[in-house]
């Protein structure tokens, strides 16, 4: 009894590993039998797998992925791990264990060079023409372009209108003094001025941003600090910057220091506070909360010229080389921007602002904030911190934490800005 | 003659033949079943734990940024004389040293206490039991959102109606705040699981040691430090080497609950492992890290264990 028993148990583990065995080698044979370029029938048993970045976006690109697989009988299973997830260490660990998804997302710059051996040539793609020229600048390596820009997005001070206009402030804010004036206004009609936020990207992306962008060259200025040539210490544009953090970080609601990302934008549109650091990306959750709201978005002035917003390409769509039908991926992204299904998608549903001139939009479609975006982006200024290789930014982000907290003063940030770059470029 | 010995022989050997054949069939069959039982659990362990960890030695060695094996470059020492300058590694060990001496102590105490009162014949001391222990069938990320919900959102509504100190607090917004939140919660998850352990230990005391001790006079202190104490050492010992070593490795709560901040104020040592390795793109680096936070909760517990131990006694 006790060996039938023994032996049952035996052939159950060789089924399993067997079972086990058996996958693998179907998965394999599947990666060669698709190798071949696209045709015109739908191939049914194909499936893209994205891996992506954007949990705004998470609901809608799903339902597109359905209408892609209607059309076309190629499914789309779509990932997403954003926000407080950290997209880059998942992208990895799901690399590492040798699952490839067909299309990712990167940002491109220092981000892209661990990728350029899965990232594909898209120079060719019929969509490439019609790209706003400096969207492609992230991700194009010696002339060839590597990834589709996701959209344009972009950031500044969103400002809700009518608690302006009870605090009696007639014109929008444009210089550092000006600002300054209309938060003691803002004060004195008992409203708070800022909603600000402890999250470390919101600090060590966005705002550290403003003061790298504000550099003459910010391309030269960045390459300089990754040598060692140049110090964020003694730099006079990171001297102005400062004033304009102390600015918000004073003038913030009480609880800064336990305000995440949720609470902040909540808080908000919910009319506790009058302005937030914020980008284009926060209309959808706005909107859940007062889709009447009335906003408006000022620039971010380091001294007493006028300051300018902050545009740039977030993300791009990267088709992986490694995985198993790269070619697919190409035409589901194609059929992304240039089919009518895709279109509506992009701006109705998405909301994006997009990176193609081809593409039109409307107000009501991608929201007020995306509209100012839009009116200011010819002066506005650019994105830098994708120039930077990872884990620089999470060391800003650290020290700017500790500065909200009140726990290091100005010299001290300074140094620990400059150390975060060091602690990563230092070999 | 000749013929009738050889048959005798052949007999011989045949029934030499067949006992032996018997012993290894029996060893034989030992060996099946500890195949079939052990083998598949083996292989896991082998391939999940055993080899990732000999090849740990060979990356830490090593540039690995974490995607291409093969363009790692074998850099001999440098990993390793980088992590003496790196001054983020060594504040993430003081915190984690800190952190595990404090919960380690409140998280046995507090167990100990609860151990105590729920062998006292209440009649809620069933449910008690269950709730206590409750904590510790949730998951260390599931929890550290709830608490972080509890801290932020929670704390913060009681402080506002009520205008307790405690609760108006910074609560996981501070470095201190964020250490003892941490400590909440890891000492709230741990010490249902002590008390359980601690309560089977009390259960195992003969009840005439207790009673003859308390003939000859002894005080509830004494009764405590010469006679109780003295025979749950066995359980003493487990129940400081699980919380030593799993505060040690706190990670989980770590990363939902503060992810290190504000700032690197909060970060473990396992935290600060993970974030050079999968943030900063160092595999190698992160590798060496962890070989050397082995090294550490090794030597730790062990040396825990063998103090312990050396204290326990048979009634």
């Amino acid at each position: 009894m006790k060996k039938r028993f023994a032996f049952l148990i035996a052939i159950v583990c060789v089924l399993i590993i067997a079972g086990c065995g058996n996958g693998g080698n179907n998965s394999n044979s599947g990666t060669s039998g698709t190798a071949s370029p696209a045709s015109d029938t739908p191939k049914k048993d194909v499936t893209i797998k994205v891996f992506q970045f954007k949990v705004e976006i998470a609901e809608q690109i799903n339902a597109l992925a359905e209408e892609y697989e209607k059309e076309t009988g190629v499914k789309v299973q779509v990932e997403t791990h954003g926000g407080g997830e950290d997209y880059g260490a998942l992208l990895k660990a799901e690399i590492a264990s040798g699952s490839e998804p067909e299309i990712f997302n990167n940002g491109g710059f220092a981000a892209l060079v661990p990728y350029m051996d899965r990232a594909t040539d898209l120079s060719d793609q019929p969509w490439v023409s019609s790209l706003i020229e400096t969207s492609k600048i992230p991700t194009t390596v010696d002339g060839k372009l590597y990834g589709l820009p996701m959209n344009v997005e972009g950031y500044g001070l969103i400002y809700n209108k009518d608690l302006f206009t009870k605090a009696g402030i007639t014109e929008e804010p444009k210089t550092l003094p000006q600002l300054k004036e209309a938060v003691e206004k803002l004060k004195a009609a008992g409203i708070t001025p800022f909603e600000a936020t402890n999250e470390w990207w919101s600090l060590g992306i966005h705002l550290v941003n403003v003061a790298m962008a504000n550099q003459p060259d910010p391309a030269a200025y960045i390459e300089d600090l990754k040598a060692g040539k140049q110090t964020i210490k003694g730099n006079e544009v990171f001297k102005q910057w400062l004033d304009l953090v102390d600015v918000i970080f004073n003038n913030a609601q009480d609880n800064k220091v336990t305000t995440d990302y949720a609470t902040q934008v909540a808080d908000f549109a919910s009319g506790k506070a009058a302005m937030m650091l914020q980008g284009n990306w926060t209309q959808g959750d706005i909107d859940k909360i007062d889709p009447a709201l009335k906003l408006g978005l000022l620039p971010l002035p380091i001294n007493d010229k006028e300051g300018q917003i902050y545009v740039g390409v977030p993300n791009n769509w990267i088709v992986n080389s490694k995985s198993a039908h790269p070619e697919e991926a190409k035409a589901f992204l194609n059929w992304m921007v240039t089919s009518e299904t895709g279109k509506k998608y992009l701006t109705k549903e998405f909301k994006f602002i997009p990176a193609l001139s081809n593409i039109s939009t409307t107000a009501e479609d991608i929201g007020q904030i995306a509209v100012a975006v839009q009116d200011q982006s010819k002066t506005a200024l650019s994105w830098n911190w994708d120039r930077f290789p990872d884990g620089v930014t999470q060391g800003f982000g650290a020290a700017m934490q500790e500065y909200l907290g009140g726990q290091i003063n100005r010299d001290q940030l300074l140094d620990k800005l400059d150390k975060a770059v060091q602690d990563i470029v230092k070999q | 003659m000749r013929k009738a010995l050889g048959i005798q022989e052949n007999w011989a050997q045949s029934v030499n033949r067949k006992s032996a054949l018997r012993k290894v069939f029996s060893i034989h069959r030992g060996w099946a079943q500890q195949i079939v039982f052990l083998g598949p659990c083996l292989i896991f362990f082998l391939t999940i734990v055993i080899t990732p960890f000999i090849l740990g030695f060979y990356y830490s060695s090593t540039n690995w940024n974490g995607l291409d094996l093969d363009k790692a470059v074998w850099t001999g020492s440098a990993n390793w004389s980088r992590i003496l300058h790196d001054d983020n590694f060594w504040s993430s060990l003081n915190f984690t040293l800190r952190f595990t001496v404090v919960s380690v102590v409140i998280a046995n105490i507090l167990a100990l206490l609860l151990a105590f009162v729920l062998m006292a014949s209440l009649k809620t001391k069933k449910v008690l039991r269950t709730v206590f222990f409750m904590p510790n069938v949730i998951g260390g990320i599931l929890l550290g959102y709830i608490w972080q919900f509890i801290f932020t959102k929670g704390f913060a509504t009681i402080g506002d109606s009520t205008n307790i100190p405690f609760f108006n607090l910074p609560w996981l917004g501070t470095p201190n705040t964020g250490f003892w939140g941490l400590v909440i919660v890891f000492v709230w998850q741990t010490a249902g699981y002590m008390m359980v352990i601690y309560i089977a230990s009390l259960a195992g005391i003969p009840k005439d040691l207790i009673e003859a001790a308390k003939i000859d006079g002894a005080r509830p202190y004494q009764l405590f430090k010469s006679v109780y104490v003295p025979l749950i050492m066995p359980a003493i010992t487990i129940c400081l080497f699980l919380t030593t070593s799993n505060a040690f490795k706190m990670f989980d709560l770590n990363l939902s609950l503060t992810k290190g901040g504000p700032g690197t104020s909060t970060q473990s040592l396992a935290y600060n492992i993970y974030s050079e390795a999968l943030i900063n793109n160092r595999y190698g680096l992160g590798t060496a890290k962890a070989l050397l936070f082995f090294a550490a909760v090794s030597i730790i517990t062990v040396t825990q264990v063998i103090i312990t131990k050396r204290k326990e006694v048979s009634a």
